[in-house]
């Protein structure tokens, strides 16, 4: 696994953070998100598209929020849902993280694709969730936008980060596989 | 000096369908494993899932937690297999598994999988146990619905401590 791109929001915040020019050298892509929003709540919703926003995008959730856990869909979205991060209410100074798999982003095949994130709050609400999501897409992931879910869920505060990782699948010489 | 991750040991894309997909001679010398499936998946549905050095007897057991995208569940089960994750129908689906201390030979071997299948069966994360101390040198992966289909891709790491 190799890294690729780090940014880090600065003074003032961002409305989202992308990466473009995505290398097509390697098999997989691994996103790792450090998070908080201005939504004036608790928690808000953070979202990832691959290259262009379109309503192309549909996911299914499991979700904890520290005393009851749940289960959505939905589709026809322009971002995949990859779960509750903290807002502009919650314990200061606290971040969700959050880590998205896409394997296989230079197929041609549409995207299929997971994530992992939990919301740190010090408080007893805080989520947890896991998000499968698919996107209709089948030309090659060139770029990838963080943001507030569908740009509606608050901008990104300053500290904020996300790193892309890509993996390259290979041989070893070693292990056969049959 | 940063850790190597995600070392490439062998990867396979299917070039028409199988019952099975087999890493064989998978050496020691690392500490843990990684093992990434993406593709559609067996029309009829099923339980992906492997076993460890040939072994099919009842040594496996697990407990999961799901979510279908309108109710969720959790269970814990004992089997002839290693679980990773159900799927429904023909859909893309991607099953990340991670194979913890694989080379040991002084403790039983678990798993951590998280499935992913937007369409079809949802998203669930599974922890699973095959209870022998050998070190896993053998990973032999199935679907319970049948064959995979042309084009989905296994692919193997490793990670070193």
């Amino acid at each position: 696994m190799q890294a690729i791109q780090t940014v880090t929001v600065g003074s003032g915040g961002a409305a989202s953070i992308t990466f473009s020019s995505i290398p097509a050298t390697f098999t997989d892509l691994v996103l790792v998100i450090s998070s908080r929003l201005t939504l004036g709540a608790t928690s808000s919703s953070l979202g990832v598209f691959l290259n262009t926003a379109a309503s192309d995008t549909s996911y299914r959730v499991l979700r904890g929020n520290g005393s009851n856990v749940a289960s959505e869909t939905n589709s026809g979205q322009q971002d995949f849902y990859v779960g509750e991060t903290a807002a502009s209410s919650a314990t200061a100074s606290t971040f969700g993280s959050t880590q998205v798999t896409i394997p296989n982003y230079l197929g041609s095949q549409q995207k299929s694709m997971s994530a992992d994130q939990v919301m740190e709050n010090n408080a007893t609400t805080a989520f947890q969730t896991i998000s499968a999501g698919l996107c209709t897409k089948t030309a090659a992931v060139t770029s990838l936008t963080v943001r507030g879910f569908a740009g509606s869920s608050g901008n990104l505060v300053e500290h904020s980060s996300a790193t892309l990782y890509g993996i390259l699948a290979g041989s070893d010489g070693t292990t056969t596989v049959t | 000096m940063p850790t190597p991750t995600y070392i490439p040991l062998q990867t396979i894309t299917l070039g028409s369908a199988a019952s099975s997909v087999t890493f064989a001679s998978i050496p020691a010398t690392y500490r843990d494993l990684v093992l990434v499936i993406n593709g559609a998946m067996p029309t009829s549905g099923g339980e992906v899932y492997a076993r460890l050095n040939s072994d099919s007897g009842s040594n496996y057991s697990a407990v999961r937690m799901t979510g279908n995208g309108s109710s969720s569940s959790s269970a814990a089960l004992t089997s002839n297999r290693l679980g990773f994750f159900y799927t429904t129908g023909s859909e893309l689906a991607n099953v990340i598994v991670s194979l913890m201390d694989y080379s040991a030979t002084d403790k039983h071997k678990t798993t951590l999988s998280r499935g992913s299948q937007a369409a079809g069966r949802g998203v669930a994360a599974w922890g699973s146990r095959w209870a022998n101390a050998d070190a896993v040198t053998t990973i032999a992966i199935y679907h319970e619905g049948g064959d995979y289909p042309s084009g989905v891709t296994f692919s193997l790491y490793a990670i070193e401590a």
